[in-house]
């Protein structure tokens, strides 16, 4: 029983993490038609911020945290600035390519200034320890991942309904040149997107560290990885479909960590992207994701 | 299904009456020759004149442009981006290794192979033929998957791609020795070796590349409603292209276990992707000349590179060890050749177009009617022959 609840606990604090990487790519996606492979760069920015903040004796997780998050927003709206504007026309390919080639700058960027080995992040230990609930013992981890998770698409759902530049992402997710004729600048739906996506990276961060103790130049790499797989299961740059990828990836990654004997275990990402791959054949368009015949204007 | 049956058929007809694939399998295997000329003839000059450090680093060019080369056939004729073209260079490498390692070597480094391989070994052209076929099945099945995708998520999944082949690589240490190097393999490969295969890649790119499904491939990336509502069949042009391109990054790991003996996991992961990518977004994924203008100036600038992040003693100041600064440098090409020039060096012309417009050579190379052709508009002489009649 307790080796139950602890496997759908993993399951949904893992897919809790991959939702959150996987919904700040498919905002991106949805607006600018840009897959932003320097998301994970994104988070290991958030990692170093955080590494930083403990060096220069701020201690205190009340205002790491926050500014952690804050940092994250800001390095992403600066990204969108100087690297993805340029190439906001160019086929989604350039696109792509681009922001592969921003990772691979940020990362080296890591690697020169601070190092290529593993950095402690001891601060935020005390985020990670054992409750026991009754019968059950249980990461105070992963009970707040999946709070925080909750409460952010919470917080998105608002954004999106209630604010106008919420409503204005959405409609430019649909149609950008029609919000673009309505008085709606371009510029700032778009660095929103970036800001959105960059507060859930800082997030994920945030988890990310606490788990791992320790920040790296490829940090965000596996990650980000897992979020894109679980946005193509979702259905690419549905917003409803990240979260389902996510939570969907999640649950395959616990499986097949169950089902599988222990001495293949270095096969696990192996065995999930395999199994990913072999959903796609059935839904090529993904689990959400609607197939839109060729010339369709609504996607 | 009659309609759909009709509108294939008609668009066959269309491709054969203007004869174009006839005229322009002639020219572009001309054109292709040109391209293997130059290669060829950089070869040799370095065979003849090259230090032995020199040669190697050739070679590393040679076996990096039938890498580039076969990525160029699917990610340069399709659009769409290919990131798991190192681990099939890999399934080359590693097949290599398994087939034609000698029976002692083996016995010491994977004694419980499965498949009865601990106790054979092949000689040279049963190895080449094996892992050809090996690498192509593997292409053949990882294409029925992604071929039936679009754009991003089809390169997502050939980045899940080489995440699975990378891990088998490393956990499967029966067979292929986890994550320690493969060594003893017999030094077959040498620098000729190297430059006749690049030549040949060169050749089946360009020739696939004018080929019919090399056109309607081109058409599916231009155009795909255009393309399939005159009958191509995107799936089916798709899988082509992904076979033959997925198999020449075969023959570029053959290639690379014969020369250096040794191999490890590592070479075939992120690294390689990124450089060879680079590579081929500098030159421009478009022609095959830009793959190799692209690999040619990347080997040279990234030597240069290399030389300075070791912290190197230049007129007595003596430099820091630098890091990372040839992944650095990788990341500034891509993003600079995107914002700045998203179509590479070469753009649209492959270099036999580019010397087309010149001369009793350019006459030669120069197509004698109408050739089917999905870019841009023609240069001036260069590829209007209807007018230009020589």
């Amino acid at each position: 029983m307790e080796y139950v609840v602890q496997q759908i606990l993993n399951a949904l604090s893992f897919g809790a993490e991959y939702s959150l990487l996987a919904l700040g790519l498919a905002i991106v996606f949805s607006i600018m038609g840009l897959v932003n492979f320097a998301h994970g760069e994104l988070v290991a920015i958030g990692g170093y911020m955080m590494y930083a903040m403990a060096a220069i004796a701020i201690q205190s997780l009340w205002w790491i945290l926050p500014l952690a998050v804050l940092f994250t927003v800001i390095a992403a709206v600066l990204l969108e600035r100087v690297a993805f504007r340029p190439v906001r026309r160019a086929p989604a390919t350039t696109g792509l390519l681009t922001a592969f080639g921003v990772g691979l700058i940020l990362q080296n960027i890591f690697l020169l200034t601070v190092s290529a080995r593993p950095r402690a992040v001891p601060v935020l230990g005390p985020l990670n320890q054992t409750w026991s609930v009754g019968p059950f013992t249980i990461s105070s981890l992963q009970v707040m991942e999946m709070l925080a998770t909750g409460v952010a698409i919470a917080l998105l759902l608002l954004f999106f309904k209630r604010t106008p530049i919420g409503v204005a992402m959405r409609a430019a997710a649909f149609d950008f040149a029609t919000v673009r004729l309505m008085g709606v600048r371009a510029n700032r739906v778009i660095a929103a997107a970036f800001a959105v996506s960059g507060f859930l990276a800082g997030i994920a961060a945030i988890f990310i560290i606490a788990r791992r103790g320790a920040v790296d130049p490829l940090l965000g790499f596996n990650p980000v990885l897992k979020a894109f797989v679980a946005c193509v299961l979702g259905g690419f740059g549905s917003l409803p479909g990240a979260v389902v990828g996510g939570f969907a990836l999640g649950a395959i990654e616990v499986l097949i960590l169950v089902i599988m004997p222990q001495h293949w275990g270095g096969l696990r990402d192996a065995a999930v992207f395999g199994l990913v791959g072999a959903l796609l054949v059935w839904r090529p368009q993904g689990l959400l994701g609607k197939t839109v015949e060729l010339g369709d204007k609504e996607a | 299904m009659s309609d759909r049956l009709f509108a294939q058929q008609s668009a066959e007809d269309w491709l054969r009456t203007t004869e174009g694939r006839k005229v322009s399998s002639t020219r572009s295997l001309r054109g292709a020759m040109v391209l293997a000329l130059v290669t060829i003839v950089i070869g040799l000059i370095m065979l003849s004149f090259g230090e032995p450090y020199q040669q190697r680093l050739a070679f590393a060019a040679y076996v990096n442009i039938v890498v580039v080369v076969g990525l160029q056939i699917f990610m340069g004729n399709s659009n769409v981006a290919n990131l798991s073209h190192a681990g099939f260079m890999g399934i080359g490498a590693y097949m290599t290794a398994v087939l034609s390692t000698p029976l002692a070597m083996k016995a010491m480094q994977i004694p419980d192979a499965p498949f009865g391989l601990a106790t054979t070994e092949y000689s040279v052209v049963p190895t080449v033929f094996i892992s050809l076929v090996v690498v192509a099945v593997v292409a053949l099945i990882t294409g029925m998957i992604v071929a039936r995708l679009n754009g991003i998520a089809a390169t997502i999944v050939t980045l899940a791609l080489l995440i699975i082949i990378h891990s088998v690589f490393e956990h499967w240490s029966e067979l292929f020795r986890g994550n320690q190097a493969f060594f003893g393999i017999p030094k077959e490969a040498n620098l000729e070796w190297g430059i006749v295969a690049g030549a040949l890649a060169i050749i089946v790119a360009r020739l696939f590349k004018d080929s019919r499904a090399g056109v309607q491939l081109r058409a599916c990336a231009d155009n795909e409603l255009a393309a399939r509502a005159m009958g191509v069949n995107v799936w089916r042009m798709r899988l082509v292209a992904w076979v033959l391109g997925g198999t020449i990054c075969g023959v570029g790991g053959i290639l690379f276990s014969y020369y250096m003996g040794t191999i490890n996991a590592r070479s075939f992961h992120f690294h390689q992707v990124f450089l060879t990518l680079a590579m081929l977004i500098l030159g421009g994924m478009r022609t095959v000349t830009g793959a190799v203008l692209g690999v040619i100036v990347l080997s040279v600038g990234m030597e240069m590179i290399r030389y300075v992040e070791g912290g190197p003693l230049i007129v007595g100041i003596q430099f820091p060890e630098m890091l990372g600064l040839s992944g650095l440098a990788l990341g500034v090409i891509i993003v600079g050749c995107m914002i700045w020039r998203p179509n590479g060096l070469m753009a649209n012309l492959e270099l036999d177009e580019v010397l087309g417009q010149y001369g009793k050579l350019g006459r030669w190379l120069r197509p004698r009617s109408m050739v089917l052709d999905s870019e841009g508009p023609p240069r001036a002489g260069a590829r209007d022959g209807k007018t230009s009649k020589n």
